[in-house]
């Protein structure tokens, strides 16, 4: 996929590039592993997403449904959406307090660059939720939140 | 880098715009990016929405003219499967204009305010008037 015409010199603009995230997100991608949807069909800035992951096999997120909450400010897509969980969740680039996603340890937050998209970071959560450092980490009990 | 290998037709739809406006109408390109222009619809006289300023974002996608200009979410047919290359972005802007003037409640956007316009037209007309002074005043 190539949201936001990378290589061709068309910028889109982050209000119109929202729209095709946003467009994408309601047609529903793959294979519904992972989803996302507009918090606030009122609020014209597109601020608050809520994203789902379905955990990955062969770990122990196997067969759960984790909620987060991305918010793209209005810098989006220059500067990256903040990005927390809510559902409680223990993985080594996740605040345990707060269920943020701390940009330092998460590669695609960190190296960020304008044509990523909330799926791709939603795709890139649920292959690091299978990551060898992360798939057999003790979790919180399904159900709990941040 | 956005306003590089900008194509012609593009070029001059601009300096047409800019040149010889429509009436009620005004659309200018972002410096950064000439693909996204920031446009300005007064709302038409003996419409709900007159004495309202209307800003909208237009965008022109990188398959332009062969696909059509993006506008955020409006409901109009030449914006998705009447799209023609023969159309331009003043051509777009004018349908905009006109369905301030004769709004479409057979092929809304939002539903309930279709319901709303199908139900109790004067009412709706009064919803749009408030709306336009509290919204599009242009304050």
């Amino acid at each position: 996929m190539t949201l936001g015409g990378s290589g061709s010199g068309v910028v889109v603009p982050r209000n119109f590039r929202l729209l095709e995230e946003l467009e994408r997100g309601e047609k529903g991608i793959g294979d519904g592993s992972v989803s996302y949807g507009m918090d606030d069909g009122d609020d014209i800035y597109m601020r608050s997403w809520t994203g789902t992951i379905i955990g990955p096999h062969n770990s122990v997120h196997e067969g759960r449904i984790c909620q987060l909450k991305l918010f793209c400010d209005k810098d989006y897509p220059e500067k990256p959406p903040s990005v927390r969980f809510h559902s409680r969740i223990n993985m080594t680039c996740v605040s345990h307090e707060t269920g943020v996603i701390e940009p330092a340890k998460f590669g695609i937050l960190a190296n960020w660059q304008r044509e990523y998209t909330m799926e791709d970071i939603l795709t890139q959560l649920r292959k690091e939720m299978a990551a060898p450092h992360n798939r057999k980490l003790v979790q919180p009990p399904e159900g709990t939140f941040f | 880098m956005a306003n590089s290998n900008l194509p012609r037709r593009i070029i001059k739809e601009t300096q047409r715009l800019l040149s010889e406006p429509a009436p009620g109408i005004s659309a200018s390109p972002s410096e950064e990016n000439m693909r996204y222009f920031n446009v300005m619809i007064l709302g038409p006289t003996q419409s709900p929405y007159e004495g309202g300023v209307f800003k909208l974002e237009l965008f022109l996608p990188e398959e332009y003219p062969m696909a059509a200009p993006k506008l955020g979410r409006i409901c109009l047919d030449i914006l998705k499967d009447k799209w023609s290359p023969a159309l331009q972005i003043r051509t777009v802007l004018l349908s905009i204009q006109a369905l301030l003037s004769a709004p479409n409640p057979d092929d809304p956007l939002s539903d309930n305010i279709a319901k709303h316009w199908k139900s109790n037209e004067a009412e709706a007309v009064e919803t749009a008037k408030e709306w336009t002074r509290l919204y599009a005043s242009g304050a």
